[in-house]
C-alpha cells in the first residue's frame, strides 16, 4: 500500500514557542527574510480572564490535490512517489503561477536560488534517514504528530481515528495532509 | 513587523504585479487587433487593395506581443532558464497551452503582417523581406483562417490564466476569458483606429474605419454586461465572493475601478456618441476617444490583477 504521509498539529498543545520554525530553518537552510513554515499566534479570543490564543501552523499542507502542480507550465512543481508534493529546482523558471495559485500562501521565491521553494516534510534529509521531520522531532511539547496515515498501526492514524481535527481551506478542494485539533483551552501570552 | 513568527512579506496575497497586468494587456491588444483587421477583411468587397485598418492591425499586432512577451520573460526570476518553459509541458496548466499558443501565433502573425505590408516594407528599408512576403503570398488564406483562430485563443487564454486559480474569488469565474476576450477587441479597435489615421493618413469618413466605429457600441456594451454579471457572480455566491465585492466599493482598485475603467473607458467615449457628428468624427477626437478606451482596458487589466488577488478566499 503506497505511503499517505500526514502531520497532526495539535493545537492544545502548542504554546507558539517557535522551535519548530528554528529548526526548519536550520534543517533546511532556509535563507533569511523567507520561511518554510510560521506558528502564528492570533487572538486573544474570548471574555477576559478566560482569553485564549489560537496557534496557526502556516505551512505547505501537502495537498493531495494541488493547485501549484496543476498549474506548473514545466512540471518543476511534482508529486513524488511517496505521495509528497515538491519542487526540481533545475525545472523551475520563476514564473510564479503556483505562488499565485497556493491557497495557503506558503510558497515563496528561495532568494538564492531563484526557484520556488516550500516545506516538503524534510523528505531528502531527515525523511529519507529514516527519521522524523525537524520540527515535530524538535517541539518541546509534542504537539506536531507525523507518520503514514495509511499504516493503521501509526501513531497518527490513530490520532486522526480519535480526535476531532479540521483541515484548511477543504472547500478549495485540495485535501490537505496538515491535520489541526482545535484549541479547547486558552494559552499563554506571547 | 516583529511578529515572534518572522517577516510575513513572503505571505502578501499579491503575486502577480503590474508586469503581469501590461503583459495581459498587450495580449488581448495584439489578439483584438488582428481579429478586427482579418474580421473586417472578411465582410470587406475590396479584397484586393489592403485597408489602412489592416495595415495599421498588422503593425500593432505584432509589435503588442513581442512586447507583452518581453514582459513576460523578464518577470520570471530566472528571465534566461526561459527556455524550460519552451520544452518541458503541462496540459494541465493553463500556461504550458498558452506557450503552445504564443509559439503558434508569433511567427504566423509576422508572416501575415509581412503578407499585408508586402508593399510598404521597400519605404521602411525591409526591400529584403519583399521575396519572404511573395513567397508567403499563396498561402495567405490559410495563414489568415488559422491566425484568427489562434488570436481567439490567446486573447481568451489571459483570462483562462488567471481564472485557473481557485482561491481567488474575483478571478475563479467563468466570464473573465469572455471579458478578456471583448475587452482585447475594443482595445485593438482603438489602436487600430490610431494607427490607420496616424501612420497611413486615412480619411475619418473612410469606409471600413466607419465599419470599425460601429463595432465599437456592441463591443462596450458586451463589456460593461461581462463585468455585470461578474459582479452579480460574486454577490449571489456569497462568503468570501461577496466579501470580494468591496474590490469596487474600497481601497485604490475601486478608484481605478470607477475612474480608469467606468470613467475613462466607458462613459467618456459613450458620452462623445452624443456629440454632434462633425465634431466627434474629426481626426483629433477620435484619436482622444481612441486613448481614452485604450486606458480603460489598461486599468481594467491592473483592476482584475491586483484586486482579483487581494481577496483570498
Amino acid at each position: 500500500m503506497s505511503k499517505r504521509y500526514v502531520m497532526v498539529h495539535d493545537e492544545n498543545r502548542c504554546i507558539g514557542c517557535q522551535a519548530c520554525s528554528v529548526a526548519c530553518r536550520s534543517e533546511n537552510g532556509t535563507p533569511e527574510g523567507v520561511t518554510r513554515l510560521q506558528v502564528r499566534v492570533e487572538g486573544p479570543f474570548g471574555d477576559a480572564p478566560h482569553l485564549h490564543f489560537k496557534y496557526n501552523r502556516v505551512s505547505c499542507q501537502q495537498c493531495e490535490n494541488a493547485p501549484c502542480v496543476t498549474v506548473c507550465p514545466t512540471g518543476a512543481a511534482y508529486v513524488g512517489e511517496d505521495g509528497l508534493v515538491s519542487i526540481k529546482e533545475d525545472k523551475c523558471v520563476g514564473c510564479m503561477y503556483c505562488v499565485a495559485a497556493c491557497p495557503y500562501k506558503v510558497r515563496f521565491i528561495n532568494p538564492e536560488t531563484k526557484a520556488a521553494d516550500k516545506c516538503n516534510f524534510c523528505k531528502d534529509t531527515r525523511l529519507a534517514r529514516g527519521e522524523q521531520p525537524a520540527c515535530v522531532t524538535v517541539c518541546p511539547t509534542d504537539a506536531l504528530t507525523f507518520g503514514d496515515a495509511n499504516d493503521p498501526s501509526s501513531e497518527v492514524a490513530k490520532l486522526i481515528n480519535t480526535k476531532a481535527t479540521y483541515q484548511e481551506k477543504t472547500h478549495l478542494g485540495t485535501k490537505p495532509r496538515v491535520y489541526r485539533i482545535p484549541t479547547k483551552r486558552g494559552g499563554i501570552q506571547s | 513587523m516583529n511578529n515572534t513568527w518572522g517577516d510575513m512579506a513572503q505571505y502578501d496575497p499579491v503575486t502577480w504585479n503590474w508586469v503581469i497586468a501590461v503583459y495581459l494587456f498587450m495580449a488581448g491588444l495584439s489578439a483584438g487587433s488582428i481579429l478586427i483587421g482579418i474580421g473586417l477583411r472578411w465582410y470587406s468587397k475590396e479584397k484586393a487593395l489592403e485597408s489602412a485598418i489592416l495595415k495599421s492591425a498588422a503593425i500593432i499586432s505584432p509589435l503588442a506581443i513581442i512586447i507583452g512577451l518581453a514582459c513576460l520573460v523578464f518577470d520570471l526570476t530566472k528571465p534566461f532558464d526561459f527556455w524550460l518553459i519552451l520544452v518541458n509541458y503541462n496540459f494541465s496548466s493553463v500556461m504550458s497551452i498558452g506557450v503552445l499558443a504564443l509559439l503558434l501565433y508569433s511567427p504566423i502573425g509576422i508572416a501575415y503582417s509581412l503578407i499585408v505590408l508586402r508593399d510598404e516594407l521597400s519605404q521602411w528599408q525591409l526591400g529584403f523581406l519583399v521575396p519572404v512576403a511573395d513567397a508567403l503570398m499563396p498561402m495567405r488564406k490559410a495563414i489568415e483562417v488559422v491566425l484568427f483562430v489562434l488570436a481567439i485563443g490567446v486573447g481568451a487564454y489571459t483570462g483562462f490564466l488567471i481564472s485557473a486559480m481557485n482561491a481567488y474569488p474575483l478571478l475563479n469565474t467563468a466570464v473573465l476569458p469572455a471579458l478578456f476576450l471583448v475587452s482585447g477587441l475594443s482595445a485593438g479597435a482603438a489602436a487600430n483606429a490610431i494607427g490607420a489615421l496616424l501612420m497611413f493618413n486615412t480619411h475619418p469618413h473612410d469606409a471600413n474605419l466607419s465599419k470599425m466605429h460601429g463595432l465599437e457600441l456592441p463591443v462596450m456594451l458586451s463589456e460593461l454586461m461581462f463585468l455585470f454579471m461578474l459582479f452579480c457572480a460574486l454577490y449571489f455566491k456569497g462568503g468570501a465572493a461577496a466579501a470580494a465585492l468591496a474590490s469596487i466599493t474600497t481601497g485604490v482598485w475601486a478608484s481605478v475601478f470607477w475612474v480608469g475603467v467606468v470613467g475613462i473607458g466607458f462613459a467618456i467615449p459613450l458620452l462623445t456618441m452624443l456629440m454632434p457628428s462633425q465634431t466627434r468624427h474629426s481626426k483629433g477626437m477620435m484619436i482622444a476617444v481612441a486613448c481614452c478606451s485604450l486606458t480603460g482596458v489598461l486599468a481594467l487589466r491592473h483592476f482584475v490583477i491586483y484586486a482579483g488577488q487581494s481577496y483570498i478566499s
